[in-house]
């Protein structure tokens, strides 16, 4: 990991277009190169809208976000950005029912230059990954909801992203599943330096990043490494 | 994966809805090609009367939109003759008449000179050629003769005449197979028409520029005119636009696109709510799709691919179920006499291409609407 922020959001708010709900108030956030970071917060307070912003998947109505120092409102091309640059993990998994899992991974290489053979290969690569190459011919439906986020995982690596954004993504898991998955954001985060953002409720999802910002009502009220967290519980038992 | 196979995949997984678009497109196109291709047919037999035969020039009454009912004193036809450049010129006298009890509404009964060169391209497959003295003969069409279950020998009843049927013919030309002739003199006393042709049929001289030439001949024969030095009020014309201005062809081919302009719209409806309704049902993953970072213009290739494809197949079964279609017709005795069982290439092409169009216009609005959807309002879709 450097020092250098990958994403930095400055004063950024977001107010949905009703106008009744101030999602986000100021909110101004640093995330390194190669850092883990676990947003949390209760239902309403604005994590996945703050994700959301930085995935470019949305706009601020105030402030900005910065990708590698540049500005995202002046990026021509949002789409073909969110392409090769981040990749998204959501709670629902959001996998192509009629398509098999080798065939989903697929789905965003569409819009690079692979050839069909590369991107069949790479597809057969990144299920191997996530432990999911003996299913690469089965669908959605016959898969179990773990094999599928972690199928999900393996789209969202199709175009080498350096960025990968998380909501919830072990919402709908069981424990095990969700250990599973969790093992493998650590794998990419440790052994790739991804640069991971996840938005989870649990205490113990959030405790494998390590630095959680905490949102409430669209503010942020914490920020803290583990280690300083780790620091601060020690000193608060001595 | 092919971006093609993903694409097929989408529209395999909505089999009935599938089904049901093409079926709609399928319809819209059979409606355009069977029709336009019957008035196109139309249009290549009459014109085909007059082209296989060499005749360069028409000549009917002069401001005549219904050449049926065109009269022209038939001395004319001497005055054309000794024009230079003519070689032949041959009068024609043309009625429709109806055989009620074969239910045979329209029939084209035509009225040649015995020496008329017409006559050339007949096949005589039972009996024998008019001769001059024919003055109660008539011959059929083998369609004709088919459809009245008449044989050569046979009297046959026409407009209260009685007439003998001297010998039945094949024609090159379904028209005329559906026709009879007799000689001019017997359809002029019957129909009352006494020294009135409809108009001539005109060939010239083989020159090397034949163009020219017609203009030339043509310029002559609408400046003729009667020995008390009145104009004739003819006017002769190149057969193609002779063809192509016959009220009868106009018509049919006018009504041939008003239908099938209404059945178009309908496929094009059918197409936008198909397309419009998968949108709606698919938002959420259009949602997934822009949110991985398809941009939009694939999204619009998406909606709009699959709506081609939608077409193209509607489109392959209406032209191969139009083609069927019109070939059956001509075992139909009301109107196996007037429609070719063909339909040409052109007009298949048309029909292709206008479901090209149905596919385009129907799925713009849909692809339009999928490609604006904003990613994170598609994933919260339900």
């Amino acid at each position: 990991m450097n020092d250098t922020p990958l994403l930095r959001a400055e004063r950024l708010g977001k107010v949905y277009p009703d106008g009744q709900v101030n999602a986000l108030v100021e909110v101004t956030l640093s995330i390194r190169r190669g850092e883990y970071v676990a947003l949390m917060g209760a239902s309403g307070s604005g994590k996945s809208t703050l994700l959301n912003l930085l995935g470019a998947l949305d706009r601020p109505t105030s402030g900005e976000v910065y990708f590698d120092n540049r500005p995202l409102s002046q990026i021509d091309d949002p789409d073909g950005f969110r392409s090769k640059k981040i990749g998204f993990v959501f709670q629902s998994f959001f996998l192509l029912p009629t398509l098999t899992a080798l065939e989903n991974v697929q789905i965003p290489m569409f819009e690079g230059s692979l050839t069909v053979r590369q991107r069949a290969a790479k597809a057969a690569e990144l299920l191997d990954l996530v432990g999911m190459k003996d299913r690469a011919g089965h669908r959605p439906g016959q898969l179990s909801v773990g094999q599928r986020q972690r199928v999900a995982v393996a789209r969202a690596l199709a175009n080498d992203p350096i960025l990968l954004l998380a909501d919830e993504p072990t919402g709908n898991l069981d424990s095990h599943s969700a250990a599973a998955v969790l093992d493998l954001f650590d794998h990419l985060h440790r052994d790739k330096g991804m640069t991971i953002v996840l938005v989870t409720h649990g205490q113990e999802v959030a405790e494998r990043a390590e630095r959680t910002v905490r949102l409430r009502d669209g503010r942020i009220c914490a920020d803290e490494t583990r280690i300083a967290k780790a620091a601060r519980q020690a000193a608060a038992t001595s | 994966m092919r971006f093609h196979q993903f694409i097929l995949k989408n529209v395999f997984q909505r089999k009935a809805r599938s089904a049901l678009t093409m079926l709609g497109v399928g319809i819209a196109v059979m409606a355009v090609v069977a029709l336009v291709g019957i008035a196109d047919g139309f249009e290549r037999s009459f014109r085909e009367l007059y082209e296989r035969r060499g005749v360069d020039l028409l000549v009917v009454r002069a401001g005549s939109s219904e050449h049926l009912s065109s009269s022209v004193p038939q001395q004319v036809g001497k005055q054309i003759r000794e024009l230079p450049g003519v070689r032949a010129v041959s009068p024609g006298l043309m009625d429709v008449v109806s055989f009620e009890q074969a239910n045979l509404t329209s029939v084209l009964l035509q009225g040649w000179t015995a020496d008329s060169f017409l006559f050339d391209n007949l096949t005589i497959l039972d009996g024998r050629r008019l001769r001059a003295d024919d003055d109660a003969g008539v011959m059929l069409g083998t369609i004709l003769a088919r459809n009245l279950g008449k044989h050569a020998g046979e009297s046959l009843e026409i407009a209260n005449g009685r007439f003998e049927i001297v010998g039945i013919y094949e024609s090159f030309n379904p028209l005329e197979n559906g026709s009879a002739v007799m000689l001019i003199s017997s359809l002029q006393s019957l129909m009352d028409r006494p020294n009135q042709v409809t108009g001539f049929q005109v060939v010239l001289d083989d020159v090397p520029d034949k163009k020219a030439s017609i203009e030339r001949v043509r310029t002559a024969i609408n400046a003729l005119h009667s020995p008390q030095g009145r104009p004739w009020g003819i006017a002769a014309t190149p057969t193609r636009d002779y063809v192509r201005g016959t009220s009868q062809i106009r018509m049919a081919e006018a009504m041939a696109w008003m239908t099938s302009i209404i059945a178009l719209i309908i496929g094009i409806v059918g197409v936008l709510n198909t397309m419009i309704m998968s949108v709606f049902e698919r938002t959420r993953e259009i949602g997934i799709l822009r949110a991985i970072g398809w941009r939009k213009s694939r999204v619009v290739r998406l909606i709009l691919y699959e709506s081609l494809l939608l077409s193209i197949v509607g489109a392959v079964a209406g032209i191969a179920s139009a083609v069927l279609l019109t070939y059956a017709l001509t075992w139909w005795p009301m109107v196996n006499g007037l429609i070719r069982g063909d339909v040409a290439p052109s007009v298949m092409i048309q029909g292709f291409f206008i479901a090209l169009a149905v596919g385009l216009l129907g799925g713009a609005y849909p692809a339009y609407r999928g490609a604006h959807l904003l990613p994170t309002e598609a994933l919260r879709h339900e």
